[in-house]
Parts: structure tokens; sequence; C-alpha cells
């Protein structure tokens, strides 16, 4: 009996298996399915990954679509701004099947191939559109606050997600942004051109930056040495004048007898100013040699 | 039915009963089984039951190893190849190369204009053309979001391709984006830093708006100057280059004339300061003797100077080189003198010239 109970369990298994594979079907976290009774779409979109019940074909069918963000690029093509400028954009764009009940009977088969033409049509339009409002100085500009391009990719994905949401495509825009912009090959040329010209400026200007800097730093520099000499000057002649004035204080000494002052500097004098290298002519009247004078008379010459 | 025939049926069911006991077994064994999987070293694996991934963030990725999961259509095993550390280029901003280019070091040649089809390139600010690309480094932040979020075309196929492939618009985004704000001597030159972390930036907040469900760790931007105008960029570099040596030099050439100052004025203070000493120690040493010297004097100035005049005398004969003594003529008439102020060096005497 023991034996039987094991083999009754045994084909319960197989059976529940069997069972599973006939009457249910699970939707993947990364699907969305709708289920059709006798080719009628439910009401819901089966969007959470779960397993679900459903009678056999041809009674149900079940409908599976991917439901992840898929990347789609535009061609790069050409548009006007608003100031007359041709400007090559291409744009990418993640978008998604949001509502499969809508998306499926618009496209062939829930094609995503024929839903990215559809996209592309829509894009252009709303490209052409979006641009031409805008000016060339809204795409490029230095000042971040004048500069529109991400308020340009927020309006052309407004503009394709307004289009869908009237269509009823069941499509939904994730993101949208900028992936190439340019200019048509002749134009790059003419800036080419513009660029040399601009570097043949800059070239110059740095050339005479450097000589006029150059000049003014030196220039700048002997004026404060100049100064600097001249304030060192001015400090030697008052300390100079403070020693004359220190040296002053002394003078009341050598006024208690200005004759020997006198004399004494005189003194001084002769004796800096008879030095070596000089010569003395004296005569008989100068002491010491005025001893002369009082010899005898046979030394005097005829 | 004879008994011998139902028990021959009785024996070959039972029989038979046996053999299906052991198939069912065996099919146990076998479902039982083909639920282990291993997983190789550059993959991940998630386990699906019912569809939905099993575990919450990183736990949801099954490493190396061996693993086992319920048959089919409970649990469904899907593979991911996934490398720790994802990186991926821009595709936009750069002109045509190939790999083989790229490793000589060579480029292709340069025409007088670039084709949009073909060459990349952003705009600038100030409306210039430059080539500039990015290597984004990224690692899986949320697996749920980056592998169940992103298709890559393929349908029912689980891989990195798809987030991939938004993290590289991403960034392709961002080197626009940036671009069309930064000036051309800013992303070349004068801001290389500042542009890469602006690209980095935009990639990191467009990462996050998009929900990819990665991380951007490092983000390395390259900027060069159009191949068209790749001398008269170098040239501007040279003049700049020239410019800064200019005022370097002036810099320097602004040093040594300060400090050449600096040390002209102190050596004039200084010689000041010291002939403020002397002078003032000439001064008091004179007051000094005059002091010692009064007394002599006044006792008997006329006695004194004449004494302190010889004394005087005494030393200036001393020292003076030529002395000429030239008495008085005996008339009392005043002498001629002429004074030869350029004095000759001796001359040899000789027989010729006596």
């Amino acid at each position: 009996m023991k034996k039987n109970l094991i083999t009754i369990v045994i084909a319960a298994v197989l059976v529940m298996i069997f069972a599973l594979l006939l009457f249910t079907f699970q939707v993947r976290q990364s699907e969305v399915a709708v289920l059709t009774t006798f080719g009628k779409p439910a009401a819901n979109n089966l969007d959470q990954p779960d397993l679900y019940f459903k009678w056999p074909w041809p009674i149900q069918q079940v409908y599976r679509f991917d439901k992840r963000t898929q990347n789609f690029e535009d061609k790069y093509s050409e548009n006007l701004t608003a100031d007359n400028t041709m400007l090559l954009t291409s744009v990418y764009v993640g978008w998604r099947i949001s509502n499969a009940k809508d998306f499926f009977p618009k496209f062939a088969g829930g094609s995503v191939e024929v839903a990215q033409r559809q996209l592309e049509t829509m894009l252009r339009s709303a490209k052409a559109a979006v641009i031409g409002k805008h000016n060339l100085s809204d795409f490029v500009n230095p000042d971040p606050k004048q500069l529109k391009l991400e308020a340009i990719e927020d309006e052309i994905k407004t503009a394709v997600q307004n289009q869908l949401a009237t269509q009823n495509y069941g499509i939904s825009i994730d993101f949208l942004g900028v992936k190439k912009l340019g200019l048509p090959e002749s134009v790059t040329q003419t800036v080419f051109d513009r660029m040399k010209s601009e570097r043949q400026v800059l070239i110059s200007e740095a050339q005479f930056q450097g000589e006029a800097e150059a000049t003014k730093i030196k220039s700048a520099a002997e004026r404060q040495a100049a100064d600097v000499l001249a304030n060192a000057q001015a400090e030697a002649t008052r300390i100079e004048g403070s020693g004359v004035a220190e040296a002053a204080k002394t003078l009341a000494v050598f006024q208690q007898n200005p004759e020997l002052a006198i004399f004494q500097l005189q003194l001084e004098a002769l004796k800096n100013s008879l030095n070596q290298k000089s010569t003395l002519i004296f005569d008989e009247r100068t002491p010491p040699f005025s001893l002369f004078q009082n010899l005898p008379a046979n030394t005097q010459t005829k | 039915m004879s008994d011998a025939g139902s028990q021959a049926l009785a024996e070959a069911l039972r029989s038979s009963f046996v053999i299906v006991k052991l198939a069912l077994a065996a099919l146990l064994v076998v479902i039982f089984a083909a639920g282990f999987f291993t997983v190789g070293p550059q993959e991940k694996a998630v386990i699906l039951r019912f569809g939905k991934p099993q575990g919450e963030a990183q736990k949801m990725l099954l490493g190396a190893g061996l693993h086992w999961s319920l048959p089919y259509p409970i649990d469904e095993v899907i593979r991911i190849p996934i490398t720790e550390i994802q990186k991926v280029s821009s595709t936009v901003g750069w002109y045509l190369t190939s790999p083989e280019m790229e490793l000589a070091g060579t480029e292709p040649p340069a025409g007088p204009s670039l084709n949009p089809q073909i060459d990349g390139y952003v705009v600038t600010a100030d409306r210039n053309i430059i080539h500039t690309r990015a290597t984004v480094s990224y690692h899986i932040d949320d697996p749920r979001t980056a592998i169940f979020n992103f298709a890559n075309g393929t349908n029912q196929q689980f891989n990195l391709a798809g987030v991939s492939n938004a993290v590289q618009n991403a960034v392709n985004e961002a080197l626009i984006l940036s671009a069309a704000r930064f000036n051309v001597d800013d992303i070349i030159t004068r801001d290389i830093a500042g542009f890469q972390d602006a690209v980095s930036q935009r990639v990191s907040e467009l990462a996050e708006r998009e929900q990819l469900g990665v991380a951007i760790d490092q983000v390395q931007v390259q900027s060069v100057a159009p191949r068209q105008l790749k001398d008269v960029f170098a040239m501007v570099t040279t003049a700049r280059q020239n410019r800064d040596k200019l005022v370097n030099d002036a810099l320097s050439e602004q040093n040594r004339i300060a400090s050449q100052a600096g040390a002209l004025a102190a050596s004039i203070t200084n010689a000041a300061e010291s002939a403020r000493t002397r002078y003032v120690t000439a001064i008091e040493s004179d007051a000094m003797a005059f002091t010692e010297l009064l007394p002599k004097y006044e006792s008997n100035p006329n006695l004194f100077a004449q004494l302190e005049l010889a004394k005087a005398m005494t030393q200036i004969l001393t020292n003076v080189q030529d002395k000429i003594f030239l008495p008085q003529r005996a008339d009392g008439k005043p002498r001629e003198l002429r004074l030869q102020l350029n004095r000759e060096p001796p001359q040899p005497k000789s027989a010729a010239n006596p």
C-alpha cells in the first residue's frame, strides 16, 4: 500500500506539471502580457511578473510584449533655427510600451520596428517645430542661463509625448536627449576659416601681452628700486643730521674756550693736510725754522 | 479465466508497474538533477520564479559556482554576461579613425571640411568645432533596473547591452551639452579638468534621472583641436608659452632689481650710520682732549700754543715728502718761485745729454 502511495504522489506531481504547462503562463519581470478570449483582449494589462491562469488555446491566447525601455535614435537631419542657421541634430529616445492593450492593435503584431518608424515621423515634425523656435545661441552659449539645450530636449520630448497621448499609442517616452549636434559640411569649412583667424588674433595678442607685461613689470621694479634708494638717501641724510645734532650737544664743552678749540682744530687740520706726498716750502720765518734767522751772518747768501 | 491465466496477467501487471514506477522515479531524479546549473566567471545568473527575480539588489545576482533551481514552469534561470566594472566610450565627437591607427598614433588625413556622416565633432559655446571623446567606467547599482528595464533590441534576451547603450547615449549627450557651454580654450587647454567634471556630472545626473540602475565610477575625457587647425592651435600654445616666459623673466628681473636696490639702500644707510658714529666719537674725543688741555692752556695760552705748534711741526716734517727751505733774500726782496705742478719722472743722465 505504501508503494502505491509513492506512485500516486509521483503521478500527481507529473499531472500538476502538465496542468501548469497547459493552464497557466508566466509573465516575466521584463514583460507585459495581454490575454485574449476568442480574440478579444482582456481589460487589463498583465504587467506584474507572476503566474497567471488561462484556458488552453484556442479559447484564450497570450500576447507578450517587452516592456523594457527601448533605445531609438533618429537620423542625423537638418533643421533651420529661428535665426536661419542650418543645424544638424540627432536625438536618442528611451521609449517603452506602457499600455500593451493599446499598443498591439495599432502596430502589426506589436512590432517594435513599426512603432519606431512611427516614432521617427513624430520626432521629425517635433524637432522641426522646436528647433525652428530657437536661435543658435540657445543651442551653444557660454552663459549657462542662456543655454537652452536641456529645455529644447524637454520641448521635443513633450511634443512627441503629446502626439503619442492624443493618438493613444500605448507608448511612453522615458527620456530624450541630443545625441549629435553639428553643422552642414560646407559650414564646417567656414567655421575652420573663422577659427583660424581667431587663433591668429590670439597669437599676436599673446605676443603683445608678453612684451607689454614684461615692460610693465620691469619699469615698475625700476621705479620701486629708485624709491628705495631715494628713501635710503633720505634716511642717510637724516642719520648724518642726527649725528651732527648729537655732536652739537658736546659743543658746549668747546664753548668754555673757543680760542683753544679753534687752535686745536686748526692744528688738527694742519696735521691732516700736510700728510705724506705733500711738499712743504718754508722760509726762516716759519717756526721752527725761525731759529735760522738768528744764526751768525756767515750763512747769509749773496 | 483460468487461475493460471489470471496469475500470469497479475504477474505481467506487477512487473509493468515496477517498470512504470522505476521510470517515474527516474523522471523525478532527472527533473531534480536538471535543476542544477553552473555559473561561469564572466557571468551572473538570476532565478525568475513565476517570472519574478529572486533576491533583492546585489543578492539577485548569482555568482560563479553551482546552483540549483526548481524545474522550468516554476523557476527560470537567466544568464547575464557581466563583469565587475563596465566600460563604455562615447560614439560622437571624434573623427573617423580605427583602432589600428590609434595604436600606431596616426590619424587619417584631414580634408578641408568635416563630413557629418563620418566625422564626429562637438560645437563649443564660442561656436568652434573640436573633437572630444569620453570613456565611462560604471558598475551596476540596481540589477533589477539595469537588467530588466532596458532592452537591447532583441526580444526576450537578458544582458546589459540595453543599459550600456543608455549609458553610452548619456555620455554622448553629456559631451554635447558640456561643450555647448564651454569655450574652446577652456576645453582644450585652460580648464580641461573643469570640462571633464562637467561631463562626469552630467553623465551621473542623466544616469540618475533616466533611472539606469548604474553608478558612474569615472569619466575620462580627451579633447583635441581639429586636425585641420592643429598647427595654428599649436602656435597659439607656443605664443602663450613665450608670453609666460617673457613675464617670468621680467618677474625674476624684478626680483633682481628689488634685491639689488635693497642691498644698495642698506649699504647707504649703514655707511651713514657709521659716518655718524665716527663723527660723534671724533667730536667726543676732541671734547675730551679739549677738557684735558683747557687747564694747561689757560695757565699760559701763548706757551701752550707754541709748544703744541712745535710738536705738530715735528710730526708734519716727519710725514711731509719734500721739504724745501727757502731763506729770505739778503736784500729783503721777495723771491720768485716757479711751481711745476706736473712733476716729470727723473730722466736718466746720458753722455749726449749731460
